[in-house]
């Protein structure tokens, strides 16, 4: 060891001969390859199986290629049509072309998009198509033969709203508005619309249950925040049980509870406070929606406000009170606003997952009490209107990442606790 | 723990790949349908090994998939009318020679022993089901309902009504009840005033209603006394009577009837065996037997001779005929469900509806 | 929280109205799961206490329900055969195979993402990590429908590997946050203690971070294994007809065929939660011994 030590001119060695400068620039690149390749699988896992799953449906929210693949000939004789007079030859053999040149399945899918535009689609293809290659010219005689609907110009004049690759017609759709045959936005027929009730009420739904889990998370909370620990824990139990059960046998329970002759109609009426015609209906409606889900939920907030109590060191209240607050002042004052982060966690945490809600909804929901997802979910499964399910899924969405984002902003991420 | 595991893991594989090879897979619904079907036809099918039934979901999105793919592992698809014909008219379902399926006993070929029009040569007849109200026993004092009317008129015959949360077969019953005759049904609702027409019948009980979504609702509903008369499906009703002793009273009057065909998937593996087990399963007999097991009406006509010398005719000795939902007494004030009506505007009186039952 | 002796009546009153609400929230809580218990054992075909039930007659209470359930089916019952399958314990096997499988591949990948996440070098980590837990704040329901599309077009759907993938997915966020929250209290000279003693990095990390993240591991595990084995959404979208789970026996029960069955299915999942819960709870305990940090 008889190297001078470094002078203060010359860089700082390590004991390598690197310069220690460079040496920790090394070790931190190091560092910093090793935590990104430890990151890398789960993150391509992620993004291939979900970002990309999820964007890709949100493409189809304004996709209209297949429609203008099936009928490229129609569209172009359809743009030198004047939309007034009687469809010309020309449309019809146009028409024609495409039906006999597409796949059967295509045509079938086409005729599912074409029918949103225009109700009557749907047959009126599928009756034309079954007899498209007995088809001889000229065309316009021939489909009227199939089927006399194609004199009717609002079917003509409804291939204006498809005639684009790229449409908005489904977001329109998902807030009540639509395109008229010159792609002007017009309001829904008034009764077709639905969607923005169900927005609002998806809406009033999160709210309420979000208000009435904190009304009754916070005493619950406070109550598990002062007792001793060791009951404290036992009472836990109460809370993190639901937590743990499957969602669809808390629904099973709360069936029983809540039918007509369930268990608390039942006791009500025993106890004489009903009588037997009026038991109360508490479930297949919104009172059921709003009851189940307050329950599913309420561990979603007892837990982030439980623990943010837990932190609040009880020589707070006593000062205060010391100081002379009455022991409700010093609760308002002292106590109150230090879970108000809690609170903020617990709240954006239920609204976030009450507003996407699905299963319980469409359960318990019953006639006014199902939520936007049941309707997202229905467009995907049984209309198969997947451009409007995307269309409401993407609105969704977006509600959400907001609400994430601020929840992120406010709380952080990394500071969501489990259990 | 991790040997623990190890076994539960090789056990759970063992138990997925285990499942029996069968020469022909058929794709039906489960539940008591599909067990009746494997009565009806497997257990007297020459050769009930071979036959493989399997659950799905309904729809055409697997057909569609494996059709598509080229990797075709289903037979036979147990579809409902508009998938039949949506499945034909797309060259999902294979065409089939209608020579070979068998005649009724008094020789007339089968596509004409079939109670409604045959919609394309893809489709073999299995059954007819319904939506139909009912009641219980004593819930009325005096009069008790008969017609689809009676079902409307909440000041008649007091109570609540139980209805599904979709439209289908209410907007039938609707006009049905406001006196349009049974042939001109489809006609009056291909009319913006019709669909007015329909809707304001259920603004009649919309304060009354009770909305159900799964079958067995509305008789829990009716069972309980929530509701005094329900809407349900015909196969419920009669499960409920035939086994469970229930004292349901059936309103025969303005059922909305659905079919239910059998077709082969184009490109079926093993499409001579799935041939013959079709023609085996659509023979009169065949169709007679599957009414020992459950009260779907056989589609084709000559079954019913047979079940009607039968009686009693249910496998636990009940009479079957009176909850058959397609016996000749009752159809004449019966509608055949549209397939076509509701693919053209299904999707509009479905929004309108929703917007109907949220108001 | 005990009342002081020289509490007012006021004070009384206010101090046990608060208890009796709390109490009322917390039966709120658990009274349902409960109700579900006796209603089992029930004889009858209905879903509700019938009188005699009430009346404690032995005739009323029978465990029919639970052999419908384990698929032990006898005369009376072949009857109403639909009541009556092995669907439930072979739904019980997929589940339960799903889970397993998707909790192994999420308790790997999560762990992986939360030893790079705590790294304090680790670049955009806070971007990162907001991606890592989005599957829990997605809607399922736009997961699954997003799913649905692409999984079809790679030819996933239907498949048990597209479930348990979907399922790696669903359980991976709860893995980073469990696993992520137990390093913070790690100490990393440990680490540089190891590595000075001449511990290869990999021999470091399985002699000294493993044991202290393990109940971390493992507790996200069970979180991904119960999210799995009760998972409902997504299986509806991409599951085909033999990916028949528990949960959609038991969907398909209560919307189709609702049976008492399902509540002798219900009883068990109610007792298996509280097993879980235990075995969460003292995990808990253990690893705030072995960090240090001793219970308030």
């Amino acid at each position: 060891m008889s190297t001078a030590p470094a002078t203060v001119d010359g860089p700082l060695l390590t004991a390598d001969g690197v310069p220690l400068k460079e040496s920790l620039q090394i070790s931190l690149r190091r560092s910093k390859m090793r935590a990104l390749l430890l990151v890398l699988p789960p993150l391509l896992f992620l993004i291939f199986l979900f970002v990309i799953p999820i964007g890709n449906m949100l493409t189809r929210s304004v996709d209209d290629n297949l429609i203008n693949d099936v009928l490229p000939n129609t569209f172009a004789a359809f743009e030198t049509w004047d939309k007034k007079s009687e469809p010309t030859e020309a449309m019809f053999e146009a028409f024609y072309k495409d039906l006999r040149d597409a796949d059967r399945t295509d045509i079938g899918k086409a005729s599912v998009r074409m029918n949103y535009a225009n109700p009557g689609w749907r047959s009126l293809i599928k009756r034309t198509a079954r007899k498209i290659d007995k088809m001889e010219p000229p065309y316009k005689e021939a489909f009227l033969k199939a089927d006399d609907r194609w004199l009717d110009q609002d079917f003509w004049r409804s291939l204006g709203i498809m005639k684009d690759r790229v449409t908005f017609g489904y977001y329109l759709n998902a807030v009540d508005l639509d395109y008229d045959y010159d792609k002007n936005i017009i309001q829904q027929d008034e009764e077709r619309k639905v969607y923005n009730l169900l927005w609002w009420r998806t809406i009033k739904v999160s709210i309420i249950v979000t208000i009435a889990c904190l009304l009754l998370a916070y005493p619950v909370s406070y109550l598990l925040a002062t007792l001793p620990m060791r009951i404290a824990n036992l009472l836990m139990i109460c809370v993190l049980m639901p937590f743990w059960t499957s969602l669809l046998v808390r629904i099973v329970a709360w069936m029983i509870m809540l039918q007509q002759n369930g268990v608390v109609n039942d006791t009500l009426v025993a106890a004489g406070v009903l009588s037997d015609e009026n038991r109360l209906s508490m479930m297949y409606n919104f009172n059921g929606t709003i009851i189940v889900m307050t329950q599913i939920l309420l561990p979603f907030m007892i837990l982030p406000i439980y623990s943010v109590m837990k932190t609040i060191p009880p020589s707070y209240m006593k000062a205060a009170q010391n100081l002379g607050a009455t022991p409700t002042l010093a609760f308002i004052r002292v106590y109150m606003p230090q879970t108000i982060p809690g609170i903020g966690a617990g709240c954006i945490l239920v609204f976030i997952v009450a507003i996407g809600y699905y299963i319980t909804p469409e359960l318990v929901g019953g006639k006014d009490g199902r939520l936007i997802g049941n309707m997202v979910a229905y467009h995907m499964q049984r209309s198969l209107n997947w451009g409007l399910a995307a269309a409401m899924g993407t609105i969704l969405l977006c509600v959400i990442l907001v609400f994430y984002w601020v929840y992120d902003k406010i709380i952080g991420i990394d500071n969501m606790k489990m259990g | 723990m991790k040997v623990l595991l190890k076994h539960t893991l090789l056990a759970s594989v063992v138990a997925v790949t285990t499942a029996a090879q069968a020469e022909v897979n058929i794709v039906s619904w489960g539940g008591a349908y599909t067990a009746s079907q494997q009565k009806a036809y497997q257990d007297t099918y020459k050769d009930p090994g071979s036959i493989n039934f399997i659950n799905y979901n309904g729809g055409l999105g697997e057909v569609r998939t494996q059709v598509e793919s080229g990797n075709v592992t289903w037979d036979i698809v147990d579809v409902l009318p508009h998938e039949g014909r949506v499945g034909c008219d797309e060259g999902l379902f294979e065409e089939l020679d209608r020579s070979r399926f068998a005649p009724a006993p008094d020789g007339t070929p089968m596509d004409d022993d079939i109670m409604v029009e045959l919609p394309n040569d893809c489709v073999v007849p299995q059954i007819f089901w319904s939506y139909v109200p009912f009641y219980k026993a004593g819930t009325f004092k005096d009069a008790q309902p008969t017609t689809i009317a009676d079902f409307f008129n909440v000041k008649k015959f007091p109570g609540k009504r139980g209805i599904h949360t979709w439209p289908n077969a209410l907007i039938e019953m609707a006009l049905l009840a406001d006196g349009v005759a049974v042939k001109d049904v489809y006609k009056v609702m291909s009319t913006p005033e019709g669909i007015d027409r329909a809707f304001m019948m259920l603004d009649k009980i919309k304060d009354h209603a009770v909305f159900w979504s799964s079958g067995a609702k509305p008789l829990e509903l009716v069972q309980s006394g929530e509701v005094s008369m329900a809407l349900a499906y015909n196969g419920r009703i009669g499960a409920a009577i035939l086994s469970e002793d229930a004292p349901f009273v059936t309103v025969w009057d303005g059922q909305v009837l659905e079919e239910e065909w059998l077709g082969m998937m184009k490109g079926a593996p093993n499409k001579e065996a799935a041939m013959d087990f079709l023609i085996h399963a659509s023979t009169t007999q065949s169709q007679a037997e599957q009414a020992k097991y459950i009260n779907y009406g056989p589609m084709r006509a000559s079954a019913f001779e047979i079940i009607k010398k039968g009686e009693p005719w249910f496998h636990n000795g009940k009479n079957i005929m009176e909850h058959m939902p397609n016996r000749p007494e009752v159809m004449p004030r019966s509608v055949v469900a549209s397939p076509e009506w509701w693919a053209d505007y299904g999707d509009s009186v479905g929004e309108r509806y929703t917007a109907w039952m949220g108001q | 929280m005990a009342l002081p002796i020289y509490a007012t009546t006021g004070q009384r009153i206010w101090h046990y109205t608060y208890l009796a609400f709390c109490v009322f929230v917390l039966f709120f809580l658990v009274a349902p799961l409960v109700a579900v218990i006796p209603l089992s054992f029930t004889s009858s075909p209905f879903l509700n206490f019938t009188p005699e039930m009430l009346a404690l007659d032995p005739d009323a209470f029978s465990v029919r329900w639970y052999k419908a359930l384990f698929g032990i089916c006898d005369a009376v019952d072949d009857s109403a055969s639909t009541m009556c399958h092995n669907k439930w314990m072979t739904g019980a096997g997929r589940s339960l195979y799903y889970a397993v499988c998707s909790t192994l591949l999420a308790t790997f990948l999560g762990t992986l993402a939360a030893l790079g996440l705590s790294n304090q070098h680790m670049p955009a980590k806070r971007a990162i990590m907001a991606l890592m837990i989005s599957p829990l704040i997605v809607p399922l329901i736009i997961t699954a429908a997003g799913m649905a599309f692409f999984f079809a077009r790679v030819n996933l759907s239907n498949t048990d590997a597209g479930i348990i993938l979907a399922y790696t997915i669903l359980g991976m966020p709860f893995v980073v946050i469990t696993v992520t929250s137990t390093l913070v209290g790690f100490d990393r000279s440990l680490m540089r203690a190891g590595a000075n003693l001449g511990g290869t990095p990999t021999y470091n990390f399985f002699k000294i971070q493993m044991p202290l993240i393990a109940p971390g591991m493992i507790s996200g595990a069970l979180f991904a294994f119960i999210t799995a084995f009760d998972e409902i959404v997504i299986i509806l979208f991409i599951g085909g007809p033999d990916q028949h789970t528990l949960p959609r026996q038991m969907w398909s029960g209560i919307r189709q065929e609702i049976s008492p069955t399902i509540l002798s299915a219900a009883t068990i999942l109610v007792l298996f939660s509280v097993l879980l819960l235990t075995t969460l709870e003292l995990l808990r305990r253990r690893s705030e011994r072995i960090r240090g940090i001793t219970p308030h």
